[in-house]
């Protein structure tokens, strides 16, 4: 079981990410291709190109007063530790560069132990968080579905399992086995399911069609940027 | 049982115009329900009542169309003109942090509510 997880299943689920994830920009590029009508241009924006001027600075500040980064900061701090966690734990984590080396002789830089722990110890407390906001919070509640639970469960159980490893809670060889498992089922939930916004994100944030979008909102890939 | 629920709704008009939005569809396959468009809608803000949040409300008028693939009853229908005309202006200012285009997909839901004799009767039923 473990010699399977560790080989051709740890292939598979890459295999089903990657092309998940491309069949969903492919999809996404396809439906996207069309330039929509913004009712907001962000042309008037672009004349003023002082930054620093009075002007400007209080722009931003009635920009940001309207952006979740106004209405609700406490989640945009933790969202941020939480993707920025996600991202480069599983990276820069020493176990994994090891494997990497054995297998592929080719590693990244590795964090130490201890700051990896961390960062896994960050990253369980703003899941909890996130879990617990989807559980009391009612606008939040009004929106979830089981789906969403379970989706949020897939992210959190690899890194679960892999400080309960680490730090050899139960028996080592069982949760090991369970994190590789956790940890593939993630990534093909990665391609084939919405935690594919690690890559719609960026798509959205250029179609965004208002005054908050990065390039203008046009809402088209045949855009100038 | 009304006269209203025993009026014919043609499924297949309502089919043929979700088909026209696939963008809509992926966009709404997507939402992450993170709530954070909330504070962006006015009426929200005002009302702090789950069913004013601009998710909630797309989720549940087009969401709900795509979801039932257009195979909806008149009852259904005025439940989506409940949350489409009655929670929100279509005023645009709506926030999502994916760049979801939610007053557009309310808006689809009107016009589809529309083609089938179900829309806000302002003159009937006043607001406010």
């Amino acid at each position: 079981m473990y010699e399977f997880l560790r080989g051709p299943m740890v292939c598979i689920a890459f295999l089903v990410c990657v092309l998940g994830l491309l069949y969903q920009f492919i999809s996404l590029l396809r439906l996207t291709s069309v330039k929509e009508h913004i009712f907001y241009s962000s042309k008037a924006k672009k004349k003023n190109r002082n930054l620093l001027s009075e002007e400007s600075l209080s722009n931003l500040s009635i920009k940001i007063k309207g952006t979740i980064l106004g209405t609700e900061p406490f989640v945009v701090i933790l969202t941020t530790l939480f993707h920025i966690c996600i991202i480069i734990t599983p990276l820069f984590l020493m176990g994994h560069n090891i494997l990497m080396y054995e297998s592929w002789s080719f590693s990244l830089y590795s964090f130490s132990e201890s700051f990896t722990d961390f960062l896994t110890l960050l990253f369980l407390v703003c899941a909890a968080i996130f879990l617990l906001r989807r559980i009391f919070i009612a606008r939040v509640r009004a929106v979830t579905g089981i789906y969403d639970l379970i989706l949020l469960l897939i992210t959190i159980a690899p890194f679960l399992t892999g400080y309960m490893a680490y730090h050899q809670l139960i028996n080592y060889e069982t949760i090991i086995t369970i994190h590789i498992l956790v940890g593939e089922i993630m990534l093909m939930a990665i391609g084939l399911t919405k935690l594919g916004h690690a890559v719609f994100f960026f798509f959205a944030r250029l179609l965004i069609g208002s005054e908050y979008s990065f390039s203008g909102g046009s809402r088209a890939w045949k855009l100038k940027i | 049982m009304t006269e209203n629920e025993h009026r014919i709704i043609d499924n297949c008009k309502i089919k043929e115009m979700l088909s026209q939005k696939k963008k809509m569809k992926k966009f709404l396959s997507v939402c992450a329900s993170c709530g954070l468009c909330a504070e962006s809608c006015f009426l929200y803000r005002n009302k702090k009542e789950p069913e004013y949040m601009p998710s909630y409300k797309a989720i549940n008028s087009l969401g709900k169309l795509f979801k039932k693939k257009g195979n909806v009853t008149y009852t259904m229908l005025e439940e989506i003109k409940e949350l489409a005309w009655g929670n929100c202006v279509l005023c645009g200012r709506c926030y999502c942090p994916f760049g979801i285009d939610i007053s557009s997909m309310i808006s689809w839901a009107r016009t589809i509510c529309r083609t089938q004799g179900v829309y806000e009767r302002y003159d009937l039923n006043v607001r406010g």
